[in-house]
């Protein structure tokens, strides 16, 4: 046995005090590759009573899915480019979807995640650390890297099952540690803690299931956008051949329903075989990428991506993070501001939306949700245009931008709805600003869709207006 | 000198409105703001031929200032002008003029028209030949108005229902092209015998004693394979399981319109089509799918190939899902809960129930159907192609084979809440899917794209 790496540096202390391995009964078999179990606790961790540390296991829960979120968007946000030989262009495409589709099931965890976490009377969880971080729960340190092997067996090795074994999970999983610079984990361990604590009724009576929250969660019917099998099985997406998402989001009102829940997430996640709709798990879609990469000769891999920076950031490279490029060409620059603030607006909506119940905000939080998605359209077409610039001016190692998916100060929504307005006034007064020190730095394309983002912000703030009286 | 070979006449359809007034609509195209791209589109004026109706003679050609789709409160027609056109020994599909036709020896009063239209709806339901509508101009080479007058074995003597007129405008030196103009009716509503005092009708026209059109009636419950689908769409009454007519008739009208030229020993001969409709209250607006559509999909088929696949057309379809998002009550429409009513109003919803005995249920989540929030939603899909990036909706667009998918996913695909001309979902055009399927299995963004 060997000891548990200090993974939670960089971490916020007031969060990684608590995932001391000690205290989580955390083990660690011997390496190469220890594989991680948890230890079922007779008594709760210092400071915590059983609800209230379920609660913090499903905030890790809710961090994870979002930064595997985020770092696969990145990843698919990568590929594709003028490079891309045409020979592998369609197959290029086809894992681009391929990822998108993972990671828009990954929002789906983390709405489902919200949703437990409502369920059981806990605060949402929508945050998550900029760079890095770790901790013995989390697969790997966050970074956003563009899709290469190394990044994508971190992903591989992230999904998969405590089962897999063989030549092929050696070689993966040494290839994700030595990209990653230690042993990348599975997100079951901590879905495995999570499951056997909410199945507990010793630890977590029955009481603490609240089926009157269901209003407050989220659905499939508000947040599905139709994404499930259909009558006949997974659908093609955008690619032809390639599946469309499936959205898992489930709505918590009682301990069997968390549970079921919990398990349904880990199946589409880390499931060894397809389900009995067909569909295929997070870990066989990335290890079947993987074994198609695998195959390209050292020249055609460096081509299937854009040579996107990792970790760009709109500042100066956070102290003690992983290897990050500021962005600092001006256009991009402006770009990536207007990223990260849409990506705030995203989550805000988002926020906002669970807060809103019952049949008098009923359509205040469909306009919420309909803009949620609308920030999603917004996001990936800006990550379209910072891919295609270059990171700086004199750019001595050719890089282009990328999305920096960074974190506003805070996420936490005001108390009285006239003033959640009041902030929502705000972001679209932030845009305006960020559009009109973009459009004399940018080209037509950028100049034709910040044309129609102004107005839609405005159309948008003039609802506000009405609203706020 | 050119020698006419073949005649056309262009455009092959054209379709008019119709309005009271004595003057038609003036032109005018509908056009996207670049600084306005989300906004509805703006009616520009266009060049606008005046006809004397009197003299049958263009008395001028002029930009109008500003467009009124009224005036003294009747509603200004929509009159398409038909071209005729000549495919010649120089190989060119060229305009018929004065100029052309003296070249073949031949004057514009050689050329004849004839105009047959009708209006068969009550035909349609009551199967009856007495129950046509016909109107014939004969040929004509004269330029007076020739007035479209319906008639019916079943009308009242003499009665003729107006379907409009057309003119064979007389070509002038300023204007020597060889053209027909069909005007629409009035727009009224005429009735049966009976139904004399009836404030909503023009006049009565139909012989109750001699049809059976007041009082035809049709049983909701058993669907008729020989009847148009959906059933019913007539004005009437719910008696019983049946429901009844009220006899009335309108002066709509579709039919031919034909050009007959003898040039040397060959009698060259041509037709169109022509129709009227009613008017258009938001013509700045398109629906998501029109006849354009079915045409294109009827001529060039269902796979779109490269040269018409572009991010334009993809917002084109977007851009029209929004304006008819605009003119529907989208709450009533997804049969949403209203003022404590449910089923308020005909919709899928209440298609899907009574035709499967589908449970009366909401097609999506009723707190997203609020209309304005589905217009940001759509108009956000627009900022979005807008730069660039390739449509990434296509796993969400109904396939021709889904009209029937009754699931909540199948009902939920794209476009919603609006039925097919078989009474189940409507679906795009093959051709109108394809083009979103190539897009989105496109690169996601590129160099290449402007």
């Amino acid at each position: 046995m060997s000891d548990p790496p200090p993974e939670t540096a960089g971490m916020r202390s007031r969060f990684a005090r608590h995932l001391d391995p000690v205290a989580l009964g955390l083990t660690v078999t011997a390496a190469p590759h220890g594989a991680r179990s948890i230890a079922t606790l007779e008594l709760p961790p210092a400071e915590f009573d059983w609800r209230d540390y379920a609660a913090m296991l499903l905030h890790v829960a809710a961090e994870i899915e979002h930064t595997l979120m985020v770092e696969y968007l990145f990843a698919a946000y990568s590929l594709g480019g003028p490079d891309v030989p045409a020979s592998l262009a369609g197959k290029v495409r086809e894992w681009q979807e391929i990822i998108l589709g993972i990671a828009k099931e990954e929002m789906g965890h983390l709405v489902t995640v919200q949703n437990l976490l409502t369920a059981i009377g806990a605060p949402l969880n929508l945050d998550r650390e900029d760079y890095p971080f770790g901790s013995p729960f989390y697969p790997f340190a966050f970074s956003l890297e563009p899709l290469t092997l190394g990044s994508l067996a971190a992903f591989v090795c992230a999904e998969s099952p405590p089962s897999w074994s063989g030549d092929e999970a050696d070689e993966i999983r040494d290839r994700a540690a030595e990209d990653e610079g230690a042993d990348v984990i599975g997100v079951e361990v901590l879905y495995t803690k999570i499951t056997e604590l909410l199945g507990d009724p010793h630890r977590i009576p029955d009481t603490v299931f609240q089926a009157q929250t269901v209003p407050f969660q989220a659905s499939w019917d508000e947040w599905g956008r139709g994404y499930a099998p259909g009558a006949e099985g997974p659908e093609a997406a955008n690619v032809p051949g390639t599946p469309a998402p499936d959205l898992l989001i489930l709505e918590i009102w009682s301990r069997d329903s968390a549970v079921a829940a919990l398990k349904q997430v880990s199946e589409q996640g880390e499931g060894l075989e397809p389900s009995d709709a067909g569909e295929r798990s997070h870990f066989e879609r990335f290890i079947g990428i993987y074994r198609e990469l695998a195959t390209l000769d050292a020249d055609a891999l460096g081509r299937v991506t854009r040579r996107v920076a990792s970790n760009p950031t709109t500042g100066e490279a956070i102290p003690g993070a992983a290897p990050g490029h500021a962005i600092t060409h001006p256009e991009a620059l402006w770009w990536g501001h207007l990223f990260n603030l849409r990506y705030r607006m995203l989550l805000t909506n988002l926020s906002h939306a669970f807060a809103l119940a019952g049949p008098d905000a009923q359509s205040r939080r469909g306009r919420l949700i309909h803009r949620t998605f609308s920030e999603m359209y917004n996001l990936r077409s800006i990550a379209g245009m910072l891919v295609m610039l270059p990171l700086s001016e004199s750019n001595p190692e050719q890089l282009n931008a990328g999305p920096p998916f960074q974190m506003p100060y805070t996420l936490e929504l005001p108390r009285r709805e006239h003033d959640r307005l009041l902030l929502q006034r705000d972001l679209l007064g932030a845009a305006a600003v960020l559009v009109s020190r973009l459009r004399p730095l940018t080209a037509e394309r950028g100049e034709r869709y910040l044309t129609a983002l102004e107005q839609s912000d405005r159309l948008a703030l003039e609802q506000i207006e009405v609203m706020l009286g | 000198m050119s020698e006419i070979l073949e005649l056309r006449i262009l455009p092959p359809l054209a379709i008019g409105r119709l309005g009271a007034s004595k003057r038609p609509v003036d032109n005018y195209e509908a056009v996207v703001e670049a600084d306005r791209p989300l906004g509805y589109r703006r009616l520009e004026p266009a060049q606008t031929l005046e006809v004397d109706v009197a003299t049958g003679r263009i008395a001028r050609a002029f930009i109008p200032e500003r467009l009124t789709f009224s005036e003294h409160g009747k509603v200004r027609p929509v009159a398409p002008f038909l071209e005729l056109w000549a495919l010649t020994s120089d190989g060119q599909l060229e305009p018929v003029t004065t100029a052309l036709l003296e070249d073949n020896g031949l004057r514009p009063s050689d050329v004849r028209w004839r105009a047959h239209v009708a209006n068969h709806k009550i035909f349609r339901r009551t199967g009856k030949p007495e129950d046509r509508i016909d109107a014939d101009s004969g040929e004509f080479s004269t330029h007076d108005a020739r007035a479209l007058e319906g008639i019916c074995a079943n009308f009242v003597d003499d009665a003729r229902l107006p379907l409009g007129h057309v003119q064979f405008i007389d070509p002038s030196e300023e204007f020597p092209e060889i053209r027909l103009r069909f005007t629409p009716a009035a727009g009224y509503v005429y009735g049966s015998t009976t139904k004399a005092t009836d404030p909503l009708i023009h006049s009565v026209l139909y012989d109750s004693e001699r049809g059976t059109w007041n009082g035809y009636k049709e049983n909701a419950s058993a669907i008729d394979p020989a009847l148009t689908i959906p059933g019913q769409i007539y004005a009437g009454e719910q008696v019983g399981d049946f429901w009844v007519s009220k006899g009335y008739l309108d002066d709509e009208c579709d039919g031919l319109v034909y050009a007959v030229l003898d040039v040397g020993d060959a009698c060259l001969t041509a037709y169109a089509r022509i129709g009227a409709g009613p008017p258009a209250y938001a013509p700045d607006s398109f629906p998501v799918r029109t006849v354009h559509d079915e045409l294109e999909q009827a001529l060039l088929g269902p796979d779109a190939e490269p040269d018409a696949v572009s991010i334009e057309r993809a917002e084109e379809i977007v851009r029209r899902a929004l304006e008819t998002i605009r003119l529907m009550n989208t709450a009533v429409m997804n049969g949403n809960t209203i003022d404590g009513r449910t089923d308020v109003a005909s919709t899928m919803v209440r298609q899907d129930a009574n035709d499967t005995g589908r449970a009366f249920e909401p097609i999506m989540a009723t707190s997203l159907v609020d209309m304005k929030a589905l217009e940001a939603l759509h108009q956000s899909l627009l900022v979005a192609l807008r730069s660039g990036t390739a449509p990434w909706f296509a796993d969400v667009l109904r396939r021709h084979d889904e009209i029937g998918d009754l699931t909540d996913k199948g009902r939920r695909k794209m476009p919603a809440l609006m039925r097919n001309a078989d009474g189940r979902g409507l679906a795009l055009t093959r051709r109108q899917v394809d083009i979103v399927l190539k897009l989105a299995a496109g690169p996601i963004s590129s160099e290449e794209q402007p």
